[in-house]
């Protein structure tokens, strides 16, 4: 610390009162405890009405699968669902907008890689954007 | 003064007994204010800034895993809370003028010359504060009021350790000379 840094140390310490601090107003904490219990009734609440409305929106989600898939698999498939569900993934190139693949058309790699590759991406970025919220919930 | 420690506080507040937080809050509440106010300015959003940040720490307490203590958790989100908040409204900055004075003017009823020399100095840090940036404030508030060596400082700010003895040199040369300039208005006001 050299002596112009000490002469401003000093003085400040002369200025600041550490002692000297800002008292929160009365009945500051009853009014945060206010909004507290608020809060905490409203997250019962919201948990609740989940909670109220589980089984029924787990049979939703089921039934929305079973039309998806009724959708998807044709009516006189005879193999298993999954083998039916690789055969469609295998097809969609015919099904979403083509990708110019000029690239790996050298390779000699299937048509579906393009679309794999998409799908890897967008699966990072909701990765990354997870991550950014839960990082966040940790350390408001 | 209660003898049992923020961590048997904690535990029971995570155990759903959300009253006594009332002791958190009670035992941390001025320090909370004290730097909130000291980096907004303002009273009234000083006490908005410090609920908040009790509101934020109680809904975030189950993920505090404890490497550090509650009160640099809890000064962390105070500290964070008024930045954004002071971030997004411009203010103009005042000018030395602005200043009311000297000692003489804090001279009020019931009042020892003492007390007034003191109501003068706070009056003249708060100014001084107010002339430098957000972070800085905090960094002075955090050093000097909160009595924190740059270690806590930096788990507060997110700012590294030599950059912050870097920013408290500034922020400190620049408080003492605007100190010194009041200082030395108000003697030629008075010659």
């Amino acid at each position: 610390m050299n002596n112009q840094d000490q002469n401003d140390e000093d003085l400040l310490k002369r200025f600041i009162n550490p002692e000297r601090i800002e008292k929160a107003p009365e009945g500051f904490t009853s009014r945060t405890l206010a909004r507290i219990r608020i809060d905490a009734q409203s997250a019962r609440v919201k948990k609740g009405i989940f909670l109220k409305y589980r089984i029924p929106l787990i049979s939703a989600i089921i039934t929305a699968g079973l039309i998806i898939a009724a959708i998807i698999i044709p009516a006189n498939e005879t193999d298993s669902v999954g083998a039916t569900l690789w055969k469609f993934f295998q097809s969609l190139e015919f099904s979403l907008p083509r990708i110019n693949n000029t690239l790996l058309q050298d390779l000699n790699l299937p048509g579906w890689i393009a679309y794999a590759i998409v799908g890897i991406l967008l699966l990072g970025l909701v990765d990354r954007t997870l991550f950014g919220i839960f990082k966040k919930e940790n350390n408001p | 003064m209660d003898p049992k420690g923020d961590i048997y506080y904690i535990s029971q507040v995570l155990e759903g007994k959300v009253n006594t937080f009332s002791y958190l809050v009670d035992r941390h509440k001025d320090k909370a204010f004290n730097l909130a106010f000291r980096i907004c300015g303002n009273r009234e959003e000083a006490e908005e800034i410090a609920q908040d940040a009790f509101l934020k720490a109680y809904r975030s307490l189950k993920y505090f895993k404890m490497k550090s203590s509650f009160a640099t958790w809890l000064y962390r989100i105070v500290y964070n809370t008024a930045i954004s908040l002071v971030r997004s409204r411009k203010k103009g900055l005042l000018s030395i003028e602005e200043f009311p004075a000297d000692v003489v003017d804090f001279l009020g009823f019931n009042k020892t010359e003492d007390e007034a020399a003191d109501d003068y100095r706070n009056s003249l840090v708060n100014f001084a504060l107010q002339k430098i940036s957000e972070e800085e404030r905090g960094l002075i508030t955090l050093y000097y009021y909160n009595d924190l060596n740059t270690e806590e400082i930096s788990k507060i700010t997110g700012i590294n350790k030599s950059n912050i003895k870097v920013r408290l040199f500034r922020a400190r040369q620049k408080m003492a000379e605007i100190i010194r300039k009041v200082e030395t208005k108000n003697i030629f006001c008075h010659e």
